[in-house]
């Protein structure tokens, strides 16, 4: 897909343009920004390695002598730049993200898209720590290794999440998608309760 | 965020906390759950199998101050409607009554949800009651 160029009318397959050397404006796609391939087992170094480098190419000082509409693509850049290195660091920023490229809504789906099951052991694993928060300095240990049991299932869930991210890249076949969306669900509600444990600790 | 006085008042003294009896054929839970937050809810209805109103609504919510004040003004309005008129309940009146911002509009969906799901299960049981019914008559 190249544009052509801004400045001169050239072609700009790049994200300078080959006969100008203008920038052009950012991609808006974090993995099309990046260069990167679309995985969701993403090499972590090398995606450390092309932020540091776009960071000096993209830095605003370069472009103050640059027009004003270089200015804004160079500010834009940084922008999406910084976007794109703070979700795709991180495995679950990164799987969501994939997910609303690909037409999933975390934020839109119905409780209908998690299983019933889930929904009372979360619900009852909530009211054990509710109880337990209420309870004296006895129930402090039962908490704790509580926490300790949805850590581990967050620890599994993590592992799962693993393979199935190296599954998607070989094929990009949407039932894998559905099924990281179950397992980040499930991990949302996990990790709440973690966060439960913890504010139970401070309310007493 | 600042929560409205609604939201405060049912959050600093939720009405009908607590539960009904599940296996009950004329209580109806609804257990729903928001996966962007991870927040959870039940609410039930006891509701008079003779008249169709809603006698007794019961909630329980581990989420944010939203959803419990969406759960808890539920339960109110619940009380005293048939299980035709609950299904009328739209989460945007709740967001109405409590003036929840646009990033809180999800707790009064879970809310909405909980209504539909409740009701959902009670008739579902009702169903399977029929026949029993018609033989006692
Ligand atoms: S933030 Fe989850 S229900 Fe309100
Ligand atoms: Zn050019």
């Amino acid at each position: 897909m190249s544009l052509p160029c801004w400045n001169c009318g050239g072609c700009a397959a790049s994200r300078f343009c080959d006969a100008c050397k203008a920038l052009q404006p950012p991609a808006h796609d974090f993995y099309e920004f990046l260069g990167m391939p679309r995985q969701l087992a993403l090499d972590a170094k090398e995606l450390e390695k092309r932020f540091y480098a776009l960071s000096r190419q993209l830095h605003p000082d370069l472009f103050s002598r640059k027009p004003v509409r270089e200015q804004e693509y160079a500010l834009e850049s940084s922008a999406v730049l910084n976007d794109a290195y703070r979700t795709l660091k991180d495995p679950i920023a990164r799987a969501l993200y994939v997910l609303k490229r690909e037409g999933f809504d975390i934020a839109e789906q119905g409780t209908k898209d998690v299983p019933p099951e889930l929904l009372e052991e979360v619900f009852d694993l909530n009211m054990a720590i509710e109880e337990l928060s209420e309870g004296d300095e006895s129930a402090r240990a039962q908490l704790e290794s509580a926490r300790h049991r949805f850590e581990v299932m967050r620890n599994e869930i993590d592992d799962a999440l693993q393979g199935k991210f190296a599954e998607w890249d070989v094929a990009h076949d949407r039932g894998k998608l559905d099924e990281i969306r179950g397992q980040l669900n499930r991990r949302k509600y996990i990790t709440n309760l973690i966060a439960r444990t913890d504010i139970a600790h401070v309310s007493d | 965020m600042a929560y409205s006085d609604k939201v405060l008042d049912h959050y600093n003294n939720p009405r009908n906390v607590g539960s009904l009896d599940k296996s009950s054929p004329s209580v109806g839970t609804g257990m729903v759950g928001a996966p962007e937050c991870g927040d959870v809810m039940k609410l039930q209805i006891r509701v008079n199998d003779e008249s169709g109103i809603i006698e007794e609504a019961k909630f329980k919510t581990f989420g944010c101050g939203s959803a419990i004040a969406s759960s808890s003004l539920a339960t109110e309005w619940l009380k005293g409607k048939t299980v035709d008129q609950a299904l009328e309940i739209k989460n945007t009146d709740i967001v109405n009554e409590l003036s929840l911002p646009p990033v809180k509009i999800h707790c009064s969906v879970l809310a909405e949800d909980a209504i539909k799901a409740a009701i959902g299960d009670y008739r579902a049981k009702q169903s399977k009651q029929v026949p029993a019914a018609h033989a006692v008559v």
